[in-house]
């Protein structure tokens, strides 16, 4: 019997995050304004270094949200699943990081103000009056170059793995950033509590990251030794990798969740990428299958037999337990194929669920043979759709194909486009929001 | 929509919370005529005259701990008017608190010369200092029995 991760929280826990996330937010805030008084607010200065150390505080809060986030936390992840997490994040992060650099803004301008020196001047004198400010100088400039670095149009041109490590420093840039927030922040000199309570929810935080994202990692991929067994063609740029490894009846993983894979290669180490298992575990086999598209990916096709591999995993809320109604369609795009692969595997006998499978020509369509028998098994059926996209609707083609669409779940999976269509088609055809799940590739 | 109207509600809740039951804060930069004891006693020096007409002498208040540091506040008063105000002593945990506080002192002392009392607005961006300052020159200006 295979090990399967346990139920996903209720989606009201995700109600009651937002709401102690939010009475913090207003703590932190207020805690600052209670630091202030009115008539320093009309001196020079005083409104710009007031609203300097509001921002501060509501920046690098927001920030330790974030930085919950991204810990993997597992009710978090299972709520979120991984296109709730990247959307949160990619919502949230320009807030921060805005804050953080109007905080460094307003202060040096206030602090000018107030001591009638110019701002270039106060600038240079704050950064280097001390080692706390000094760092938190140094923090801020690495918050702001991630900042510009994400601007679609700059991150466009970067490598996926450049900008991987510049993330990486954002971590270090929030350590550097706390020594002057306790000793100088307002909110904090003179008042222990508040002090001890934002280093308690700092220390809190670091450590569920350290769990998560290191420690859980390194136990299961010493756990399990995993290391490639075979590389295998399945169609033209497509190849899955069949992985072999100790104990992975122990491994919980449901079908459309994905790992983390850092193959341990020289030049590949160092990098983790997602990729769906293509079907559940089968000890001591499993297997990944991945479409080339970059470098990377290029490279997965070239690994050789014996290869080690690390995980960090299994993520994702792309499963099973999603499923509300009595029917169920699956749909995929492309190489979205692998995560309806692997979750047709979690689908009960009688299920019925109709798969759609979307590809521009057949022989781009790969595991077709495997999901044809999967569903035959469970009384279903698979319809291949092919053809460019400007000749195809999918709107046209969830009508045609799959009766009842209203009283049916839908996981969709594949590149960020296909989704996008597909949920386009399920509002115009009144489909209810929740009945819609879906993980997009982003390549 | 819903989660965001309940995360704005949250937050306004958390500010509300925070702010009303925080100690209120007297604003401006009034101390209380009788500092919150404690502390070594205030050092007088020269006649002390607590009548009517003018004080004179000097004094130094005791020392407070503004969170950033320590200060304490000497001033002398001659026939009724507080002529010079200094800072004996400022010890500070940190070298930008040090900066700071040596900044804002002479800006300080400029306002006490003016207002002729500890009764003084502050300067923004040092807003524990400037308490502090009060506290400890109203101190020494209670000993002088000026006002």
């Amino acid at each position: 019997m295979l090990s399967r991760p346990g139920i996903p929280p209720h989606p009201w826990v995700v109600d009651v995050a937002v709401v102690v996330v939010g009475i913090g937010l207003g703590a932190a805030v207020g805690s600052t304004v209670t630091t202030e008084t009115r008539s320093q607010l009309s001196q020079p200065g005083g409104p710009e270094i007031f609203l300097g150390s509001l921002s501060g505080m509501a920046g690098t809060y927001l920030a330790l949200v974030m930085l919950l986030l991204v810990s993997r936390v597992p009710p978090v992840e299972r709520v979120l699943g991984q296109d709730g997490l990247l959307r949160w994040h990619r919502r949230l992060a320009p807030w921060p990081l805005g804050l953080i650099g109007a905080h460094a803004v307003l202060l040096i301008l206030g602090y000018a103000l107030a001591a009638h020196i110019g701002v270039v001047h106060e600038a240079s004198a704050m950064a280097t009056s001390s080692a706390t400010m000094l760092a938190a100088t140094v923090a801020v400039i690495v918050m702001i170059a991630i900042g510009v670095a994400s601007i679609h149009q700059i991150r466009r041109r970067m490598r996926r793995e450049t900008w991987w490590l510049l993330h990486l420093f954002m971590y270090l840039a929030l350590a550097l950033a706390f020594a002057h927030e306790v000793v100088l922040g307002p909110s904090f000199v003179a008042h222990p509590l508040a002090r001890i309570l934002w280093s308690v929810a700092w220390v809190a935080v670091a450590a569920l990251v350290a769990v998560y994202r290191i420690g859980m990692p390194l136990v299961r991929t010493l756990r399990h030794r995993l290391q490639v067994q075979e590389v295998r063609p399945e169609a033209p740029g497509i190849v899955s990798v069949i992985l072999s490894g100790r104990h992975l009846e122990r491994l919980a993983v449901s079908g459309g969740q994905f790992f983390e894979w850092r193959f341990l290669t020289r030049g590949m180490w160092w990098q983790a990428h997602p990729f769906t298992l293509s079907a559940r575990p089968s000890p001591p086999y499993v297997r990944l299958t991945v479409k080339a598209v970059g470098d990377f990916t290029d490279a997965v096709g070239r690994l050789e037999p014996g290869t080690k591999v690390a995980i960090e995993g299994p993520y994702g809320a792309f499963t099973v337990h999603a499923w509300r109604r009595s029917r169920v369609a699956l749909l995929a795009g492309g190489i979205g194929v692998t995560a309806v692969r692997s979750l047709l595997e979690d689908l009960p006998l009688r299920s019925q669920p109709i798969v759609l499978l979307r590809a521009t020509s057949a022989e781009e369509l790969v595991l077709d043979d495997e999901i044809a028998e999967l569903a035959r098994v469970r009384r279903g059926r698979v319809e291949r759709i092919l053809g460019p996209r400007h000749q195809v609707s999918m709107e046209r083609e969830i009508v045609k194909h799959i009766p009842h669409f209203r009283t049916r779940d839908f996981f969709i999976c594949g590149p960020e486009g296909f989704v996008n269509e597909c949920r386009r088609a399920m509002a115009s055809l009144s489909v209810p929001k929740d009945a819609v799940h879906h993980e997009v590739y982003r390549l | 929509m819903r989660r965001q109207l309940l995360g704005l509600g949250a937050t306004v809740a958390g500010l509300v919370a925070v702010v009303v039951s925080h100690p209120g804060k007297a604003p401006g930069m009034k101390p209380a005529a009788t500092s919150k004891a404690a502390g070594p006693p205030p050092q007088v020096s020269g006649p002390v005259a607590p009548s009517t007409g003018g004080a004179s002498g000097s004094a130094t208040g005791k020392a407070e701990n503004y969170g950033y540091g320590t200060l304490d506040v000497s001033v002398s008063v001659s026939g009724g008017r507080i002529v010079d105000v200094s800072v004996p002593q400022l010890h500070t945990l940190e070298s930008y608190s040090q900066s700071i506080a040596q900044q804002v002192i002479p800006m300080l002392r400029q306002e006490v010369l003016q207002a002729q009392s500890a009764n003084i607005q502050g300067v923004s961006g040092a807003t524990y200092t400037s308490e502090a300052y009060a506290y400890s020159l109203q101190a020494a200006l209670t000993t002088l029995g000026f006002k």
